[in-house]
């Protein structure tokens, strides 16, 4: 997960709607540092990050909402609502991953070496699924049937369909704003 | 001595798809409604395309509320109420529209709450209901409107739960289904959307019984008699239904959708975003069959002024009336009465203190294993405590600001942990009973083993919390911005 970027040229003793405005700013440069990859559909973790970074700018928003003007709510709302659609995308990215290792894994002759394999990946952010969660999947002593392996290939094809729903609804959400200049109406309240 | 006639009185709102009046004679149970008129303005459709209320829009509102305003004079109602919803809500320059409201017509918008939009929806969908021989002991109301959507629950007519989601006919029509008639893609897309969207919508005990107000669900409902032979008098409608009334609408242009079923155009236009909410909707609450209420906000409006007189809208508002609301504890976020003009080092101390407790309150509700949500609500308000560190870094004593991010973060790992297990458990469950047996056993089978990955995830989580010493976090957050620096800026 990309790190949250630190907040310069603050002042403690400044009016607090002053700094919660430079700090919105910052965390709405933040999300559009994504933007590229809104038309990759398999930068998984590029568009992870941006989810992130809508959440982000969202919390601060929403931390921040004595302060900053009430127009602001409604941006609050898109901004869920990006998380909500990149979330749901997440979720079938991960769960593809896992299927595609239980389907591939119970066929490799070591799993042994899959599950450490995933462990480095994991560890340098890679990989999708948690290696405990591998470890649980491909243990050879409930290896799933046939019946159940050809329901795994069936729910994975399933799950592969709506990936690319999910991801055509959002981008096709996220160009709506592009066309309203979604960026410029958020810098433009938080100047008010 | 002859009894006196019940008062007259009005009730107007302005919704993303119309603006619509009642005028009724009210008493505090029961309304003989003597006019009851409705005009589409559509006001979303500038809200969603531009995030504004356009120049054609309001001049379009304020004629009609200006025709409005002399019927009701005409049957000397009064008051006169004026509400507004979604639309309004969302739009960047509500607050010029209402002015020039209030200065062009002489009328008052009250802009209400989308929790306050369901309750008052529930009372007047419910009120001819509630007073029958055989009210349902326990039932749902949903309100389809052009930008949102509104979803109570209640027992013997006591909300139990309450939820106002932003989507809506009109809204769905504008961002996914532009064609006329909508292509097979669109449909494709609007469907996953709202499915995806519905897969994150938590209801502890759905209603056996269902009632849908709203202009689109009287529409399809005419749709319905019309064009399947419906017995007219019925106000039912089931999952066959919609689904017929889907076919019908995504072969025909909005023009014939009008000119056949006597719909105006508008209307016609968002009539299929309109059957496939309710058609989700259904699916979600496990429901065959609803029952479609032409009453709704307006009869609410007067029947809660009725009941609680001057102050109606604060009483209906006032959050302690509906203790039993799960959904938004978690998603409104604490007021914190900070002010804009406050030093930012100073709100910072009485900030992070209060995100702090907000996230303390939850592991002793986390370790009950009682209610899977409860790990979600701790995680968000992980979230807002470390959206509230990481603004204030640089005003905070850097050694102890390490510690408690550190600290914070790791809970914060670990119930992502446990809920992302358990996301993907109720994404399991959810689909389970729609597929086909042979993928059934597939999905069964990942199941079993998830359980597994989640028990430890839970145990994980729960050697974390249990270790989690509140006092000291406490004491470490107080300290965290030094007193030096919130009353002299030394940072």
């Amino acid at each position: 997960m990309a790190k949250a970027k630190p907040i310069t040229g603050l002042d403690p003793q400044a009016p607090t709607g002053k700094n919660a405005r430079i700090i919105a700013k910052v965390r709405l440069e933040e999300l559009y540092s994504w933007d590229a990859y809104v038309d990759n559909p398999y930068y998984i973790q590029e568009l992870h990050n941006l989810r992130i970074a809508a959440k982000r700018l969202r919390y601060t928003l929403e931390v921040f909402e004595d302060v900053l003007p009430e127009a602001c709510k409604p941006i609050v709302k898109e901004l869920e609502q990006i998380q909500e659609e990149l979330g749901a995308l997440h979720d079938s990215d991960v769960m593809i991953a896992l299927l595609r290792l239980c389907l591939g894994g119970q066929d490799s002759p070591i799993p042994e070496q899959l599950h450490s394999d995933v462990k480095t990946q994991r560890e340098k952010g890679k990989s999708l699924v948690a290696p405990e969660l591998v470890a649980v999947v491909l243990d050879p002593a409930v290896a799933p049937s046939a019946g159940e392996r050809y329901g795994l290939e069936q729910f994975l094809q399933r799950q592969e369909q709506l990936r690319e729903k999910q991801y055509t609804s959002f981008r096709q959400h996220w160009y709506t704003l592009q066309a309203r200049d979604f960026r410029r109406e958020i810098l433009d309240i938080l100047d008010t | 001595m002859r009894e006196q006639p019940s008062p007259v009185r009005a009730a107007i709102d302005i919704g993303s798809n119309t603006i619509h009046i009642v005028i009724a004679r009210c008493s505090p149970h029961n309304l003989e409604i003597l006019e009851d008129q409705v005009d589409l303005v559509r006001i979303g459709e500038s809200v969603t395309a531009t995030g504004e209320i356009s120049q054609q829009k309001c001049d379009a509102a304020i004629a009609v509320l200006t025709r409005y305003k002399a019927l009701a004079e005409q049957y000397a109602a009064n008051p006169i109420f004026v509400v507004a919803t979604e639309a309004i809500r969302q739009a960047t320059n509500s607050a010029s529209f209402l002015a020039r409201v209030q200065h062009e017509t002489g009328l008052t918008v009250q802009l209400i709450s989308g929790i306050a939009e369901a309750t008052l929806t529930f009372y007047g969908a419910t009120y001819e209901v509630s007073s029958g021989p055989n009210p349902p002991a326990q039932i749902g109301v949903m309100d389809l409107g052009g930008g949102s959507l509104e979803l109570v629950t209640a027992k013997n007519m006591h909300i139990t739960w309450r939820t106002s989601i932003p989507i809506g006919s009109g809204w769905l029509h504008d961002r996914y289904l532009a064609s006329n008639p909508p292509t097979y893609d669109e449909l494709a897309v609007a469907e996953s959307f709202l499915q995806t969207y519905f897969q994150g919508v938590r209801i502890k005990r759905r209603p056996p019984v269902l009632i849908v107000t709203g202009g689109s669900a009287n529409s399809l409902l005419y749709l319905v008699h019309h064009a399947f032979k419906l017995e007219v008098h019925q106000s039912q409608l089931t999952q066959r239904d919609l689904i017929r009334c889907q076919g019908l609408l995504s072969s025909l242009t909005a023009e014939e959708v009008s000119e056949r079923f006597q719909q105006p155009l508008e209307r016609a236009r968002i009539l299929l975003a309109g059957a496939l909410i309710i058609e989700t909707v259904m699916s979600y609450l496990h429901l065959n069959e609803i029952h479609i209420s032409p009453h709704g906000i307006r009869e609410g409006v007067l029947l809660a002024y009725e009941r609680y007189g001057e102050n109606w809208l604060e009483i209906v508002s006032q959050s302690a009336a509906f203790p039993n609301d799960e959904l938004h504890a978690d998603v409104k976020p604490a007021v914190s009465n900070v002010k804009a003009e406050e030093p930012f080092a100073h709100s910072g101390r009485h900030m992070l203190q209060e995100r702090t407790k907000k996230f303390l309150e939850w592991p002793k509700e986390v370790l009950k294993h009682e209610d899977v949500e409860a790990v979600h609500k701790m995680r968000v308000a992980s979230r807002r405590l470390r959206a509230t560190l990481d603004a204030y870094e640089s005003c905070c004593d850097p050694k102890i600001f390490k510690k408690v991010y550190r600290q914070v973060k790791r809970i914060a790992d670990a119930l992502g942990a446990a809920r992302d297990a358990d996301v993907m458990l109720l994404n399991l469950q959810g689909q389970l009973e729609h597929v086909k047996s042979e993928e059934q056993a597939g999905m069964q089978w990942i199941t079993a083993r998830l359980e597994i990955f989640r028990q430890q995830k839970q145990k994980q989580l729960e050697t974390i919390l249990l270790a989690l010493d509140e006092d000291k976090l406490e004491k470490q957050v107080e300290s965290c911005i030094p007193e030096r620096v919130a009353s002299h800026g030394k940072s």
